[in-house]
């Protein structure tokens, strides 16, 4: 009995089974993809180029079509694109006539450590090309080789490059599912309570109504984190995305920005988001700014978030919802570490998603 | 036995006197009777002045004090990326102290019926021999817009070195609470 429950007690423990999945072809016809040069917004040298090639391997593997390299190379440097961070409406179009494929795949990396225990945490999108780009999918994943080590450190991961594959495995899993399953990562709607916003505030007048279209614009980064308010900005438009909204491609948002010759001051004003309404059509734009924005390397450390968000909206030009989010790691983590939050990512993303779901209750 | 109770009250009244020493809160408000503050709908907060070592911490405390204020739903707050071009508009050239002129101009500027703004005189860590906690102090001053006077004024420090973390040790309360307990308290002496 004792060693029945022993065995028990063991197996609970032992960290996160990595689910093998059946790699079978699509059920439909195979989506035709460009993946692009993964953006680096770590703040550090990072092996961007072999995690690139990993995504490609999985990516084929699950059943998309990707453009070879040498025809993406050709097709950026004939139409001179340099910033591949984000698609506008004009590239999007180009892409689909030049090179027949349906859908770009935009990969942002935000962590990359190799110290034991590594970590990693990658922001990817698949954004559709044509005419009216649109965000097809978004997904993230934050991970941490000490996330679940279980007993006698037997879940522990100290290879980072282990490391890496799973968090890709998962989130091109993620991706197939969405594009050909029309399904949803489950683990991506767990959330903890602890996470909710500090403050936050929700006009009497927000109605957002069926699927409201919103534009993310770039948040001021106040924390000490190089590209924290990039990091923040594909976390809320995730966020939104799962919550409802239909969000606007941040490399148009970009392009208005341009366009309209937009330098915030100290934040988005109303005649700038008066501009931007008319301009990318949304219902509501999104601003904020970055306060902390901190991952630690090796095993001690603690996580740091903090971010403020304003919505406004096209229909009052007001602000319609504000927060105030800040989270450590550590939170609410009273024996053993347990509930603790490794990444920063992970931490962020959920505070995001919750921002996002209390828009829309 | 009269001077057993003698010395017993001696060490109760020093005790009580340095308990009070202690005490992390301070209040200095000033309400003007003559203003109606139901005439106020929307406001603006302006960068804070920072007197702190971190160079940070007056936009971090602006931003939980806009989020605060908001939340109550007794104001509006109009935000941050506004009141940046309303004081360019304005043509204000020490936003962390505008004059009474400044703050009529940018009150037509940006369509508000008050302005606040504030000073953040101690943010961080405080040490005390071997004890150490998180302090903050912070003031602020609500302008009417129409004259550029000043219509309320109240301070608060919160957090500090008390008595147990002088006895048993602890490091105090994280700073995001300290922070947003002095912010609730200058809420309250507002609209008292």
């Amino acid at each position: 009995m004792s060693l029945c429950a022993a065995l028990l007690l063991v197996w609970g423990c032992a960290g996160t089974k990595e689910v093998s999945r059946n790699e079978a072809p699509p059920p439909g016809p195979r989506l035709s993809i460009a993946v692009f040069p993964v953006e680096n917004l770590s703040g550090i040298a990072a092996p961007v180029k072999p995690i690139r090639e990993m995504i490609i391997g999985q990516l084929k593997r699950k059943g998309f079509n990707v453009l070879e390299d040498e025809a993406l190379e050709k097709f950026l440097v004939r139409n001179r694109i340099r910033y591949t961070g984000g698609v506008d409406a004009l590239t999007a179009r180009v892409l689909k006539h030049e090179t027949g494929v349906e859908a770009v795949f935009m990969a942002s990396l935000e962590l990359f450590s190799d110290a034991v225990p590594p970590k990693f945490a990658l922001t990817a999108r698949l954004v559709s090309t044509g005419e009216n780009p649109s965000v097809l999918w978004m997904d993230g994943v934050g991970l941490a080789g000490d996330d679940s080590p279980g007993i006698l450190a037997l879940g522990l991961i100290e290879d980072s490059e282990k490391l890496v594959t799973k968090a890709l495995d998962t989130l091109t899993w993620s991706c197939a599912d969405r594009v050909y399953y029309n399904t949803e990562r489950a683990e991506a709607s767990k959330l903890q309570g602890k996470f909710k916003p500090r403050i936050s505030y929700r006009s009497p007048g927000l109605e957002p109504g069926r699927r409201p279209r919103v534009a993310v614009v770039p948040l001021f980064n106040r924390s000490g984190r190089k590209y924290g308010g990039e990091i923040m900005v594909l976390n809320l438009m995730r966020a939104l995305k799962s919550a409802g909204f239909d969000v606007v491609e941040s490399g148009i948002v970009r392009s208005a920005f341009l366009n309209l010759r937009i330098i915030m001051e100290d934040g988005i004003s109303l005649g700038e988001a008066s501009a931007l309404f008319g301009v990318v059509n949304v219902d509501f734009v999104l601003g904020g700014r970055v306060l902390d924005y901190e991952d630690y390397e090796g095993a001690s450390g603690t996580a740091r978030a903090g971010f403020s968000v304003q919505l406004i909206s096209r229909s009052s030009q007001k602000v319609v919802w504000s927060s105030l989010s800040l989270n450590n790691g550590d939170d609410k983590v009273y024996f053993f570490d347990w509930g603790r939050v490794n990444t920063t990512h992970a931490m962020a993303s959920q505070m995001a998603q919750f921002v996002g779901d209390m828009m829309v209750k | 036995m009269k001077r057993i109770f003698a010395f017993t009250g001696c060490v109760l009244f020093l005790a009580l006197v340095f308990v009070s020493g202690c005490t992390t809160s301070s209040r200095d408000v000033y309400h003007d009777e003559k203003m109606d503050f139901g005439a106020v709908q929307n406001v603006a907060v302006m960068p804070l002045a920072n007197f702190t070592r971190d160079s940070l911490a007056a936009d971090r405390v602006r931003d939980v004090f806009t989020n605060k204020l908001l939340s109550t739903g007794a104001l509006y707050v109009v935000p941050v990326g506004e009141v940046a071009k309303g004081i360019a508009k304005a043509e204000i050239a020490v936003p962390t102290a505008p004059s009474p002129e400044e703050v009529v101009k940018l009150g037509s500027a940006i369509k508000v019926q008050a302005v606040i703004i504030g000073a953040l005189r101690e943010y961080g860590e405080v040490r005390s021999g071997t004890a150490a906690a998180n302090v903050i102090s912070v003031n602020l001053q609500m302008l009417e817009t129409q004259t550029g006077r000043v219509v309320w004024s109240g301070s608060s420090t919160k957090g500090g070195i008390t008595v147990s973390d002088r006895l048993f040790g602890g490091g105090g309360q994280p700073m995001d609470y300290v922070t947003e307990k002095a912010l609730n308290d200058l809420i309250d002496q507002l609209f008292k």
